[in-house]
């Protein structure tokens, strides 16, 4: 069990069921069902085009699942009424590719979802924006920096900033680390540990086999568009019931050097 | 009195006609380009083949001919427009439907992160727009958009075939006069590239102002 796992309360804060998602005549997801506790930290794995990074984007819906439904703290985000923006706001979303703002500096990055989407007064939304940047060890000599200046993990790192300061139900994160150079992996992962240390429930598409065994409360194994195995880190990682889940993990651990 | 000294105040009364016109006519068109654009790439069905047909329409008509439509064509239907609201009218019609090309052009350029971003932070459409994506487009834009201001600055000349008392008219009325095309002209051509020399380096100006530091090659 990840040592995550004391802030882990019984509430269920994401529940995903049945979600059914088609590309032309590619079926990418099969029906995914699965649910996240508060403080909880799930690590999603899986083969390249498993359909992890859909099912990410279903969750939020910047892509619209064709069946199934989802809910977030007991409000159903798949139903038409639901206001989708105002949900969002709780939800999230750290990319692989950061997605910063090109034309904002790190702190106004973190600062126009609160003044502009949560409509926060400036010294208000400023002061949360320095907390969250400083919660991921981006320092002041940073802040005023824009995206094309700062590493990829310092980028990273702001566009944690970035989801946290909305104070999220849970953060999405889809492979956050593989657009990065090896030197630059640790100090993100370190940020995304810290935040799970202190119970910021967290949905992680990862190969960073280190990081779910330490961090992950349960890892979701995707194969062919739905969740074939999931379990403890350590059962699912060294000792799977199926065959390619056991492939798949001694490939990435060669890979990633896996502890 | 001489040649010059007839002409030079006349000239300078026509140039303060044509800037007259342009300090309405670029900012316009300016703003109907970055609506017209928006409008072609976040608009829905129907506003998205509004401006399109809108776009089309203006830039398919030769300026003499809106010219022309705005000041006889609507006196026709009772609507009287003097030559100074034809002008700016036309040159805000046309230039901003060439310009909303840039926009959109520039709109469509943006990396698709960029809005999946603002959207997963919880924003709608117009404010993606507004906050993201425009910022970072109409600074794609600018060379493109500056562009066509200076051949605004160049084809307000044709106001005069709607008597507007710009720069080239009232050279070609003083011409009929005093036969001295070269002067005339010479003077004409050296207020026109004074005009756009100078839109030119406030615009490069405006464009060093705007750079993103770290993101851009160097203007400069
Ligand atoms: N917008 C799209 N249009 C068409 N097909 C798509 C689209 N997005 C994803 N797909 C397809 O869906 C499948 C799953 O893609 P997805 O990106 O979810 O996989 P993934 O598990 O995240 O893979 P990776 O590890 O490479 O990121 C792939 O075969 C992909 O080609
Ligand atoms: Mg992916």
């Amino acid at each position: 069990m990840g040592r995550g796992s004391e802030m882990v309360g019984d509430e269920i804060v994401l529940r995903v069921e049945n979600i059914h998602k088609r590309y032309k005549d590619q079926e990418v997801l099969k029906g995914v069902t699965f649910e996240v506790r508060r403080g909880e930290t799930k690590v999603i794995a899986g083969p390249s085009g498993a359909g992890k990074s859909t099912l990410l984007r279903c969750i939020n819906l910047l892509t619209k699942p064709d069946k199934g439904r989802v809910w977030l703290e007991g409000v159903e985000l798949t139903d038409p009424e639901t206001n989708i923006n105002k949900m969002r706001q709780k939800i999230g979303f750290v990319f692989q590719e950061f997605n910063l703002f090109h034309h904002l500096t790190a702190l106004e990055n973190v600062m126009i979802g609160l003044t502009k989407v949560k409509k926060l007064p400036k010294d208000v939304a400023r002061k949360k924006a320095e907390e969250a940047l400083l919660t991921v060890h981006i320092t002041e000599d940073l802040w005023h920096k824009y995206p094309a200046q700062l590493s990829g993990g310092q980028k990273q790192r702001v566009a944690i900033a970035r989801a946290l300061a909305m104070d999220p139900v849970i953060i999405l994160y889809d492979e956050p680390t593989s657009a990065l150079d090896p030197q630059l992996v640790g100090e993100v992962l370190r940020v995304m540990e810290e935040l799970a240390r202190k119970g910021v429930t967290g949905l992680v598409v990862t190969h960073e086999i280190g990081f779910a065994l330490e961090v992950a409360d349960e890892i979701l194994f995707m194969y062919g568009g739905r969740i074939l195995e999931r379990g403890p880190p350590r059962e699912v990682v060294f000792s799977p019931k199926h065959e390619v889940t056991r492939k798949f993990f001694e490939n990435i651990t060669k890979l990633y050097g896996g502890k | 009195m001489g040649f010059w000294e007839e002409f030079i105040p006349l000239v300078l009364h026509g140039a303060v006609n044509t800037l007259w016109v342009l300090v309405i006519s670029i900012p316009a068109s300016v703003a109907l380009a970055i609506a017209l654009g928006s409008a072609r790439v976040y608009g829905n069905a129907p506003i998205k083949a509004i401006a399109t047909a809108f776009v089309v329409t203006f830039r398919g008509f030769p300026l003499v001919v809106t010219l022309f439509l705005l000041f006889f064509g609507l006196a026709d239907l009772g609507i009287y427009l003097t030559p100074y609201q034809t002008a700016t009218l036309a040159f805000v019609l046309c230039g901003g439907s060439y310009m909303s090309e840039y926009v959109r052009g520039a709109i469509r350029s943006i990396d698709i992160g960029q809005s999946l971003a603002a959207r997963a932070l919880g924003m709608t459409k117009f404010q993606e727009l507004i906050y993201i994506i425009l910022p970072q487009a109409i600074r794609r834009a600018l060379p493109g958009l500056s562009n066509e201001i200076i051949y605004q600055i160049k084809y307000s000349s044709l106001a005069f075939v709607v008597g507007y008392e710009e720069i080239f008219a009232v050279s070609k009325t003083f011409i009929s006069r005093y036969f001295m095309p070269l002067q005339v002209f010479m003077v004409d051509a050296a207020l026109y590239l004074a005009m756009t020399t100078a839109a030119a380096y406030g615009l490069r100006a405006l464009e060093y102002k705007l750079r993103i530091p770290g993101l851009e090659m160097s203007i400069r």
